[in-house]
Parts: C-alpha cells; sequence; structure tokens
C-alpha cells in the first residue's frame, strides 16, 4: 500500500457523493486511573451520500474519537470503516480524500490565507493556475475575498474558521468531517457559521459528519443526529423524532429541556394505557406493551406544552410559581408540583407580566403531549 | 478532547518515507555511537574472550576515585541548578521585561560569549583575577589566603559557561508560551506572583527539565575546567580518566573510571523522561488570539531581574576583557606593554590550525542541525519500535565524557570495518553525534509547544509524513533547528576533550594548540587565538541570526533568535 496523495482531481462539476459506513467499530485507550477503558464500542452507523449527520453528545461520549477514526488520525481497535467503496480501516489520513474541519481551526500560522487554502491542491500536485482559480472561488464561497495575504493572527475567530472551512472544501472531499468547529465563536457568530456550513455543504453536496455537544447547533443543521453516551449511540434519528419520541431518559434530558414525570399504570388499553399522574388520571396513547397496571413508568413532558392558568377548581395539576425569567421570546417558569419542580416555557407571553413568584396556578396540557419513555433497560 | 493517539507500528510500514528515515538515522547511530562503545568496552571488560570486572573494581578501590564519582556527581547537580535558574532569569528577562531590540543583542551577545570560547580560557582569566596574585584579591584587595582552587571556581566557570544553554532552551518556550493563559490567571483574581508561580512556571517545565538535564551532562563531561580549576583536593572522574590515560598509559582503568559517569547521566535522562512526558503543555495552536501585551511583571520586579541579568554580564565582561588585555600585552601579570606579536603569530604558525578547524566545523553544522530536528520530530511525533532506545542512544555520546569518545573512536576506526582515524571525516562523525543532542533538545521541548493538530491538518489534505514535516512542522521548529545549527558549530570550534585523540598530523586544531600554548606557559598566543575563535563564532552566529530572522514565523510575541532582533 503506497503512502502516496489521493490523485488531483479537476475542478470541473462536483463528483457525486460517496456514503459512509461504519460496522461495529471499536476503540480502547488505557486511561491511567481506569485502565482499559472502552472510548467507542461497537459503534455501527450508516450515512447516506450526501447526508449531514451529527455525532451529539456529553463530553467523553466518544464522538470525536469516532470522528478522528472516520478521518484516520486514530485506528480502530475493531470493526470495518467504508467510505463509498473503499474499506479504509487501515488507510491512513492523508489517503482516504477527506475534508477534516478542527475545533481550533489548525491553521498553519506560518503560511498566508491564499497558502492554507491552497495548501491542498498544492500536495495533489496541481498547476498554479488551478491552484488560483480553485483558491479564489472557493474564498468567495465562504465570504472571504480579498484575504488572500492575510496571516491567521491577523484576522478574526470567525475568519479563521472560514478559512479553514474553504481549505478543506477546496480539495473536493469525498467527505467533510467537522470537530466541534464552532464551540471557539461567540453565540451570534456560531449561529450565523452554522447556517452557512449548512448552506455550503448542501450546495456542494458533500457527505458531511459533525461533531457537537450543543443539540440546538445539531438540530439545526444535520439530516439526522446520532446521540453518543459512554462509547455507544443511544438514539438516532431525526431531530424531530428525537425531541419527540426519545427512547431513553438521557436523550430525553439531552435534546431539549425537559420534564421527568413519574407515573403509575392504573388500566391498559389497545395501544393505551390510563395513568396516574400526581393524582390526576388521564389516557395516553403509547407503543409499549409491556405495561401492566401497577407499574412504574416515567413520562416526558416538554416546557412549551405546558400552559399555566391562573388556579381554578378543576381537575388540572396545580402547582406554586418558583421563579419567572424573561428571556426575551419566552418567559420560563419554575413551578413546584407536589415534591417535583417543574420547567414551564411560555412562547406565547400569555400572562405578560401577570403570573409571580408565588401565585397559585394550573397546569395544563394537552394529553398527547405527555411521552412515556420506554422501559429502562438493564 | 479525546487522547491524541499515535501511530501504531504497523502504521509506519505503510510510509516508506519514514521507514527509510527511521532505519537511516538508526544505522548512523549504531554505526558511529553504539559500534565505537562496544568496542571500548569490550576493551575494558573483556579479557582473552571471558568477561572480566576487574579493572571497575580496581578503581572502585581507590578511595580518591570514589570521591572523584561523588564530586563529580555534586559538581553536575549543583551546576544544572544553578545554570537552569541563571538561564531561566536570562530567558524571562529577555521574554516579559519588554526589553528594547537593542537590549535584547546585547543580552544574547553577553550570554553567548562563555558558550562560544574554549573553556580553560575563563578558568586562566579567573586565576588571573584570583589566584595568589591576581588582580581582584591581590592586587585589588590584598587577600593572600585565597585558594582560587575546588569547587567554588569550578562551579563559578562551568554555571557561567553553560548556562547559555538552559538560556537557549527555555527561551524559545517562553517566548511561544500564549500570554493570555497568563492574562486569564491573572483575570481570575492570581496576583502576579501566582500568575508566575501557577501558569508560567509549570509550563515551562518541559523546558526546565530539558535544560537541567543538558547542563547536568554537560558538566559531568566537562573535563578541561576543571583540569585547571578542581585542584587536588575536589577530584572529579573525568579528569582522573584522562590522567589515568595519558599520564599513566592505564587505558583500562581510564575507560573505567569514565565509565561510571555513563550511569548517572542515563539515570538523569530516564528520570527526565518519565516525569516530563506526563503532562501536556500544548500553548501554541493554529489558533492564534488576539495579540495581548505581555503584563505579568510588576515594573520594581522588571529592574530587579534587568538588573541581576546586566551584573551576571558584566563579570562575564570583565573576563573577556582580561582575556583580550592578555593577548595584546607581551606577557600579562610581568610585561604590560603593547604588541600585536602574538596575532602575527597565530596567522603564521598557526594558520593551518585555524584552516582546518573552519572546514570541519562548517561540515559538521548542517549535518548535525538536521539530524538533531529529524531525531527530535521523529521521537516528539512519530511511534515505532524502538523510539525510546533511539532517543537514549542519540543522546549518549553527548552524554559521556569526549575523552571517552575520543579513545572509542580511536579504537574502533583504527582498523576493522571503517578506518577513518587519521582523516577530518572521523572528527565531523565525532561532531555531529556529540553535539547534535542540544538541537535534539530543543526540537523536543518546541514540538511539546505546537499542537499536533496542525501535523493533522497537513496530513488530512493529502501530504505525507515528509511532505508535513518540510511544509509545516519545520519552518515552525525552525528557531530550534537553528539553535542545533549553531551550537554543533560553535562546540566544533571550542572542543578539546575528544578532539585532543583525534587529530593527526593531516588535521589539527585551535583548541589543540591552545592547550599546548598553555602547557608552555605562552598566555599570549593562547589569549590571542582565543579572541579569534571568540571573533568568528561570533561572525557566524551573527550570520545565522540575520537568516533566521527572514524565516521567522508570523506572528511571534517575541524574539526567538539567538542573537536577538
Amino acid at each position: 500500500m503506497r503512502g502516496g496523495a489521493p490523485a488531483a482531481r479537476a475542478a470541473g462539476p462536483e463528483m457525486s457523493p460517496v456514503g459512509i459506513q461504519l460496522e461495529g467499530v471499536s476503540k480502547q485507550f488505557e486511561h491511567r486511573v481506569k485502565g482499559q477503558v472502552f472510548a467507542v464500542r461497537d459503534f455501527s452507523l450508516t450515512v447516506e451520500a450526501g447526508e449531514f449527520v451529527t455525532l451529539l453528545g456529553p463530553s467523553g461520549c466518544g464522538k470525536t474519537t469516532t470522528l478522528r477514526m472516520i478521518a484516520g488520525f486514530e485506528e480502530p481497535d475493531g470493526g470495518r470503516i467504508v467510505i463509498g467503496d473503499r474499506d479504509v480501516t487501515h488507510l491512513m489520513a492523508n489517503q482516504r480524500n477527506i475534508g477534516f474541519v478542527f475545533q481550533n481551526y489548525a491553521l498553519f500560522p506560518h503560511l498566508s490565507v491564499y497558502e492554507n487554502v491552497a495548501y491542498g491542491l498544492r500536495v495533489r500536485k496541481q498547476s498554479t493556475s488551478m491552484v488560483t482559480s480553485a483558491v479564489g472561488e472557493v474564498l468567495d464561497l465562504v465570504g472571504l475575498k480579498g484575504f488572500d495575504q492575510q496571516f491567521p493572527h491577523q484576522i478574526s475567530g470567525g475568519e479563521q474558521q472560514r478559512v479553514a472551512l474553504a481549505r478543506a472544501i477546496v480539495i473536493r472531499p469525498r467527505v467533510l468531517l467537522f470537530d466541534e468547529p464552532l464551540s471557539n465563536l461567540d453565540a451570534k457568530l456560531r449561529v450565523q457559521m452554522r447556517e452557512e456550513i449548512q448552506r455550503l455543504q448542501k450546495t456542494l453536496a458533500i457527505t458531511a459528519i459533525y461533531v457537537t455537544h450543543d443539540q440546538e447547533e445539531a438540530m439545526a443543521i444535520s439530516d439526522r443526529i446520532a446521540i453518543m453516551n459512554q462509547g455507544v449511540i443511544v438514539q438516532e434519528g431525526g431531530a424531530e423524532m428525537l425531541y419527540h419520541r426519545p427512547a431513553s431518559e438521557f436523550v430525553a434530558q439531552f435534546i431539549g429541556r425537559t420534564n421527568l414525570l413519574k407515573g403509575r399504570v392504573v388500566s391498559v388499553g389497545s395501544g393505551k394505557v390510563e395513568l396516574e399522574i400526581q393524582g390526576r388520571r388521564l389516557w395516553l396513547d403509547t407503543e409499549r406493551a409491556d405495561l401492566a397496571p401497577g407499574a412504574g413508568v416515567k413520562v416526558v413532558l416538554r416546557p412549551e406544552a405546558i400552559e399555566l392558568q391562573p388556579l381554578s377548581a378543576g381537575d388540572s395539576l396545580q402547582g406554586t410559581i418558583l421563579s419567572r425569567v424573561f428571556l426575551g421570546e419566552k418567559v420560563e417558569y419554575q413551578v413546584r408540583m407536589g415534591t417535583a419542580v417543574l420547567q414551564v416555557a411560555d412562547y406565547q407571553w400569555t400572562h405578560a407580566g401577570g403570573l409571580s413568584p408565588g401565585d397559585q396556578v394550573d397546569l395544563d396540557f394537552a394529553a398527547d403531549r405527555l411521552q412515556i419513555l420506554p422501559g429502562e433497560s438493564p | 478532547m479525546a487522547a491524541a493517539g499515535g501511530q501504531g507500528p504497523r502504521r509506519i510500514a505503510l510510509e516508506p518515507a519514514l521507514l527509510l528515515t527511521v532505519t537511516v538515522l538508526g544505522a548512523l547511530l549504531v554505526l558511529f555511537v553504539l559500534f565505537p562503545l562496544a568496542t571500548l568496552l569490550t576493551r575494558i571488560f573483556v579479557d582473552s574472550d571471558q568477561f572480566t570486572l576487574e579493572p571497575l573494581l580496581e578503581i572502585l578501590r581507590a578511595s580518591y576515585h570514589r570521591r572523584a564519582f561523588v564530586n563529580s556527581l555534586t559538581l553536575a547537580a549543583l551546576v544544572g541548578v544553578c545554570g537552569t535558574a541563571l538561564g531561566f532569569l536570562f530567558a524571562f528577562t529577555a521574554s516579559r521585561a519588554k526589553l528594547s531590540r537593542r537590549w535584547l543583542t546585547a543580552l544574547d551577545a553577553a550570554t553567548l560569549l562563555p558558550l562560544i570560547s574554549p573553556p580553560f580560557i575563563m578558568s586562566i582569566a579567573v586565576i588571573f583575577s584570583l589566584g595568589p596574585r591576581g588582580l581582584i584579591t591581590y592586587q585589588l584587595l590584598g587577600i593572600t589566603t585565597f585558594s582560587a582552587y575546588g569547587l567554588h571556581t569550578t562551579l563559578f566557570v562551568e554555571t557561567i559557561t553553560y548556562f547559555p544553554i538552559a538560556y537557549l532552551t527555555l527561551r524559545p518556550i517562553l517566548a511561544t508560551m500564549d500570554p493570555n493563559i497568563e492574562d486569564m490567571a491573572l483575570s481570575l483574581g492570581s496576583s502576579r506572583w501566582g500568575v508566575f508561580r501557577t501558569v508560567t512556571l509549570p509550563l515551562a517545565v518541559p523546558g526546565f527539565a530539558n535544560a537541567f538535564l543538558l547542563l547536568f551532562a554537560a558538566s559531568l563531561a566537562d573535563f578541561a575546567t576543571p583540569l585547571i580549576l578542581a585542584g587536588s583536593n575536589f577530584p572529579v572522574l573525568p579528569v582522573q580518566a584522562f590522567l589515568q590515560i595519558t599520564g599513566m598509559f592505564d587505558l583500562k582503568g581510564g575507560a573505567a573510571l569514565a565509565f561510571l559517569l555513563l550511569v548517572p547521566a542515563v539515570i538523569v535522562f530516564l528520570l527526565q523522561r518519565y516525569w516530563v512526558s506526563r503532562r501536556s503543555y500544548v500553548t501554541v495552536s493554529g489558533k492564534v488570539g488576539p495579540q495581548t501585551a505581555i503584563k505579568s511583571i510588576a515594573p520594581w520586579v522588571r529592574r530587579l531581574l534587568v538588573g541581576a541579568c546586566v551584573l551576571v554580564c558584566v563579570v562575564i565582561l570583565y573576563l573577556y576583557a582580561l582575556l583580550f588585555y592578555a593577548s595584546v600585552v607581551v606577557a600579562f601579570g610581568a610585561n604590560h606593554a603593547w604588541t600585536l606579536r602574538h596575532y602575527q603569530v597565530i596567522f603564521t604558525d598557526g594558520l593551518n590550525a585555524i584552516r582546518d578547524t573552519l572546514i570541519i566545523a562548517g561540515a559538521g553544522m548542517p549535518l548535525g542541525g538536521i539530524f538533531g530536528v529529524l531525531v527530535g520530530y521523529l521521537v516528539v511525533r512519530k511511534t515505532f519500535p524502538g523510539k525510546h532506545v533511539m532517543e537514549m542512544v542519540s543522546m549518549i555520546n553527548y552524554a559521556l565524557p569526549g575523552t571517552i569518545v575520543g579513545i572509542a573512536y580511536l579504537i574502533a576506526f583504527n582498523s576493522g570495518p571503517l578506518v577513518l582515524t587519521g582523516t577530518a571525516f572521523i572528527i565531523i562523525a565525532c561532531y555531529t553525534f556529540r553535539y547534535s543532542p542540544t538541537g535534539i533538545r530543543a526540537t523536543v521541548a518546541l514540538l511539546q509547544q505546537i499542537d499536533p493538530s496542525i501535523e493533522e491538518a497537513s496530513q488530512s489534505l493529502g501530504a505525507r509524513s515528509g511532505t508535513t514535516f518540510r511544509r509545516i512542522t519545520l519552518p515552525l521548529i525552525l528557531p530550534a533547528f537553528f539553535a542545533g545549527l549553531g551550537v554543533v558549530f560553535i562546540r566544533s570550534m571550542t572542543a578539546i576533550s575528544a578532539t585532543i585523540f583525534l587529530v593527526s598530523i593531516g588535521w589539527t586544531l585551535i583548541t589543540v594548540r591552545i592547550l599546548e600554548n598553555i602547557t608552555e606557559l605562552s598566555l599570549g598566543p593562547a589569549a590571542a587565538f582565543s579572541v579569534l575563535v571568540v571573533v568568528i563564532v561570533f561572525v557566524v552566529l551573527a550570520l545565522i541570526s540575520a537568516i533566521l530572522r527572514r524565516f521567522r514565523v508570523p506572528g511571534d510575541t517575541a524574539v526567538t533568535s539567538i542573537l536577538g532582533g
């Protein structure tokens, strides 16, 4: 196997995108305290050609390690990685034709913006005229026209990020890999940049894998999200599915904010159950077939699904407002209900200024907004 | 962020250029480090095909020799500590005290002087100053009972001589340290002293460890200074080994004495390796934040630091003034009439030596520089079987007293597979493998400060290891490369302990002529030769510094070249 650079490709019409397959990929590390530890365990995922998939999870969940294995910076201890129709599991990073965008940008400090972007093309021995036109085109694409002769230390963080992006795109990689690229930017810039990244990915139709711990970012740009925890995928799917039908408490709490209520099964119907929650009874649709009367379940209720009303004599759940925070587009309340504290988000400004801490309220919600979590796995 | 993975052993096989480099470097190390050592050890420990400890035991039976062992270690440790502290003082002042360019140049020049001159000249100057009829003790202060010989003066001269190594090692590290980190510590409420203690110092630890190691090894191996200054009450191993061989013609005994030096050198190296390598010190990455002015020194501290540095520089300059004076008077201490006679002598009788020395130093410089950077890079960034061994072996010839290397080369290349005695090549090879470790250490220390993701970025863009090294890593470690170049050249110009066994009719060196002159008590020509060496080395360093200025990485917060500017 030669350790050569991938063959030079003409800067012509986009090549058709390729899919990625990870089959049973594992990676172990020697931890100084814990000994042999699985950073990634039996990871399997199929990414369709042109798809934008995000690996989402808390720090230490293995998402970066997985990404680095796809890139070729780490070698898996087990499993297979296939890009397109090539098994790249044992190929070096410089043979995989990938574009990698680092968290700290990793721009070459001694090279100008132009030279940074041109680097991959020069490695592929492209002619000067092709390099010039490709670099110019891609700098334009990321909005950095005229920045050619600047050096990394002379430009802002957002601009550096765009150079890193341009550098990865210009070589027309088969796959784009992003390692938390926006975490060093301020919030507004982050939103702006993620929209640009999404737009570019769609325009160029390059399959992309993105790693982040920011769930809002993940939801905004991905076609699909794979949530990871402790080295394994705990659930994957589109943002809406993950949000409305989380497979576990972990996912429910990681995506969006949520309230977890404990309920008890009173009776079971076909495709439905009757639950008792905090003294109130209601019928819910559910796919779970394993519930029997008396069983305990956990129920997810999103903050924005709860509507607060002044106290009434009806059979709604009731509580006391603990705090009220005005956040512009919404007002957030914390409401004590029995022993639980619920988060409530009011996007309608229903009670503009009307409710304050100490007030007693009704908590109204539609029964179909409750989501019963699947049974806990051992 | 996940721990940076290395490339497993099987990966190396996939990159032919890397494999080739490792093989070639390994072969060179085997031929020029291990092979001579092996032949020497065989000479000591093998008699009529049988392993014997007798020569070693015989040496250890003498209490004088055991004292020499303890003295050597004590002296080396003291020099290590004092030299690193002094080097850090200068490095810190140079990078933090916001000195003007002119000041920095002056600081650099003054600290360079001890490093670029033959060490026994400093010793002579000290004796001129502190001896029985010394300038300071007798003529200025009227003291006759102060002894200029012993640990105190040896320590003084060795510290002054070697602290620039610590300075050269520490300054690139302090210079490339991200000042935002110190700012952050200040913003968290830390006092300036707290910032220094908890941020600057710990981040400089790779440099400290490296510097201490270099200084310890240098002092351990130094024989010229103690030859003159240590006196018979403070025996040290290198001198004892030398005397055993050249005075008593006992090759085995002398070699055994020098063998005792190898053990502490190896231990210190292992210590440094497993202590320093446990921590991550990345503070320079591709993301270069807004440049913040370095604020962490209070003005009075700044004055104190600069004052201390100036004081040390004055002392150094005084010693050299003395040297220069001795080269332009007929006879120091006796006849103080002005004359240029001594210079005339060295440019006629000594022209051969001058020419030979320059050729050899010039040839060794690029070889040593490249070798140092390659080994340093492989050791930090790559994983391959035998990596630790390669690193250790590359240090061996530096750690060994020059005497031993000289004798080993003499024995190994006098016959057998490769005959090199009497050629320039044997001297060049000796210098290359003896003095490249400085470049290796500087490269290692600097690389530990550079984020590996920059090289990963290059890899992800399709570049092979060789291309990444050439176009990305090398430009960024250029300061270390030039430090390596500079040191190889300087040490080549000023070496004596190994060379004295390798010179021949065909090739003779300035330093050997100086020692001959000292022995004959013709101190005028000795001083003149020394001044010449100092001048040549300064000129070459100025050239390197100018070149370095052109290749400086944009965005450097402080000067990283050898001579400032």
